[in-house]
């Protein structure tokens, strides 16, 4: 079967298309301060986990985290650094840390969690260490948290 | 404790795409997954097909049933809507439905359809990025459809009517839930100001509320006084808000999202959806919270029983360990084979709650506005349940209860 028709763009046909910009919030900070906010936590990141604080360090990287358009290095730099407390915790303090994030934050958390997933091989991605994260959250914030991570349009 | 009245109405598990029982709830009109709406009569403990509306030539998607007038109308994917009123044939005298077309002036499916409180008017939300509201015209001797448009920006999911006749809510799957003004001049008094606006012309946007993390808003409803708006949408949240300074409750669940949503009293919600149960949530201006499961999880049940009463603790990640996933674990180590849904497969494929499958539709059935005593639900396993809302189970200290966070926003 022909299935090239799947790939036209049908939207720019439609005079009345919706756009991704009126799907959700932007965020209301400038491009720059996004990266700068980013750049500063993954520095306090660093300071945490070399105390030991790894819950204090994910909490801090999952508040304002990056979202939208134009700030693809910021982003980057963000799940970085959470790929970074992620790789570091050890398996049996996985539980308590995640029971202990807000309900934001897990769903936030959620999203990089889908995301590393979604970049095999990039950074020091390591799928079974996402895989084990992944079903210490579930366990904690239940299927609603993954509904969450799937639903909302402001990528990470 | 009167248990949950169960019907199966759907042979081999037939999804029930809507129900909608008459004023005094001994017959119900329902559409199983099919283009034509069959009405049921209640024999004692069982219903009794009774007859069948047959207009539509695609899947109808909603009915409703409006107590007073005793009238019928169904909407379906084929953009049209039929209005049916019970007369006498002319050759036997026997009541028949006469079924009368009413120009949507759509052109995507109709998704949902509901009378009005003083049952002169209907709404028909649409994939058309509209609403059509219906009146009818007696001049003319037919149904007039308007519609709101304005600023809606995907199908329309859901809607509901405040009890003055006039304002409508609206969820769609732009991620918001809408007030809009459905007045209309021939049809309404001028409306006394309410808490979501004084004038009201035709399309006034009285409210306009985004879903929590970006979901569709699945379902709406304004509490028994019209002052409260409640929406559940698919990012598995339910929002309460409170105009006119729209102080707004989120309730996160840790479960599947909810599909559907009625009042039972102004300080209490019925919600049903992916989770297969019904949920309870109550509170007041000063907070909301899910209170338990009108699905007893300690009821016994066919092939259920000591597995159900574990259900809440010991299985926090609600249905993952359940029975699709024992279908295949046994499948894997034991060689043993059932498809899942067959009726033979006994307890195997059966979940641990009353209904098999996704909730589609949680509607009032005993109590007047605001003191509701129970309510029925259907769903795509083809079952039609009357609950007692009374009747409030628990859940697990593990699963829900304990990371819930009704938070201001």
């Amino acid at each position: 079967m022909d299935v090239n028709f799947r790939k036209i763009d049908i939207d720019q046909y439609d005079e009345d298309v919706i756009l991704d910009s009126e799907l959700y919030e932007p965020d209301p900070r400038d491009p720059a301060q996004v990266l700068n906010d980013a750049k500063q936590k993954a520095a306090a990141v660093r300071q945490s986990l070399a105390r030991g604080d790894v819950a204090g360090a994910l909490t801090a990287v999952l508040e304002g985290a990056p979202y939208g358009p134009n700030v693809e290095e910021a982003k980057n730099l963000n799940l970085q650094t959470v790929v970074s407390i992620l790789n570091s915790t050890k398996a049996t303090e996985i539980p308590n840390i995640v029971r202990a994030l807000s309900p934001d934050a897990q769903d936030i958390l959620m999203k990089y969690l889908y995301k590393g997933m979604a970049l095999p091989g990039w950074g020091d991605v390591s799928g079974s260490v996402l895989l084990g994260w992944h079903e210490k959250l579930t366990e904690a914030a239940g299927t609603g948290c993954i509904v969450r991570a799937m639903t909302d349009r402001r990528l990470v | 404790m009167a248990p949950p009245e169960l019907y199966a109405l759907g042979q081999n598990q037939t999804a029930i795409n809507s129900h909608a029982f008459n004023a005094n709830r001994n017959e119900v009109a329902v559409s199983l997954n099919s283009t034509d709406a069959t009405i049921w009569e209640r024999h004692g403990h069982e219903w009794r097909q009774t007859e069948t509306l047959s207009e539509h030539d695609k899947m109808i998607t909603s009915i409703d049933w409006a107590p007073n007038s005793n009238r019928i109308v169904t909407c379906a994917q084929d953009r049209n809507a039929y209005v049916w009123q019970q007369s006498p044939d002319p050759q036997t005298g026997r009541m028949v439905w006469k079924p009368t077309l009413v120009l949507l002036r759509i052109n995507r499916a109709a998704t949902q359809v509901r009378w009005s409180p003083n049952e002169d008017k209907f709404a028909v939300a649409s994939g058309a990025r509209a609403i059509a509201i219906c009146s009818f015209d007696p001049e003319g001797d037919w149904w007039v459809s308007r519609l709101l448009k304005k600023p809606i920006r995907s199908t329309v999911l859901s809607v509901d009517w405040h009890p003055n006749n006039v304002l409508l809510a609206a969820g769609s799957a732009d991620m918001k839930a809408r007030v809009f003004s459905a007045y209309i001049k021939d049809v309404d008094k001028r409306p006394a100001a309410t808490v979501w606006g004084e004038k009201l012309p035709f399309n006034t946007i009285c409210g306009e509320y985004t879903s929590h993390a970006g979901g569709w808003v699945h379902a709406v409803g304004f509490s028994p006084s019209g002052d409260v708006l409640a929406f559940a949408s698919h990012d598995s949240s339910i929002t309460i808000v409170y105009p006119p300074n729209s102080a707004a409750y989120t309730i996160k669940l840790s479960s599947l999202p909810l599909l559907t949503l009625t009042w039972t009293t102004e300080n209490s919600i019925i919600a049903a959806g992916h989770d297969c149960q019904p949920l309870v949530f109550s509170g007041s201006q000063g907070g909301w919270e899910l209170t338990g499961t009108l699905d007893d999880p300690n009821a016994n049940k066919t092939g259920g029983g000591a597995a159900r009463a574990g259900f809440g603790a010991a299985s926090p990640v609600g249905r993952l360990n359940s029975a699709a996933f024992n279908t295949f674990r046994n499948a894997d180590s034991r060689g043993i084979s059932n498809v899942p849904g067959s009726p033979a497969s006994s307890g195997e494929s059966e979940l641990f709650t009353v209904h098999q499958n996704t909730i589609t539709s949680v509607r009032p059935y005993e109590g007047v506005p605001g003191n509701i005593a129970r309510v029925s639900t259907s769903g795509v396993d083809g079952k039609l349940v009357v609950w007692d809302v009374t009747q409030v189970s628990p859940i697990g200290v593990t699963g829900i209860v304990g990371r819930l966070a009704g938070m201001q926003l």
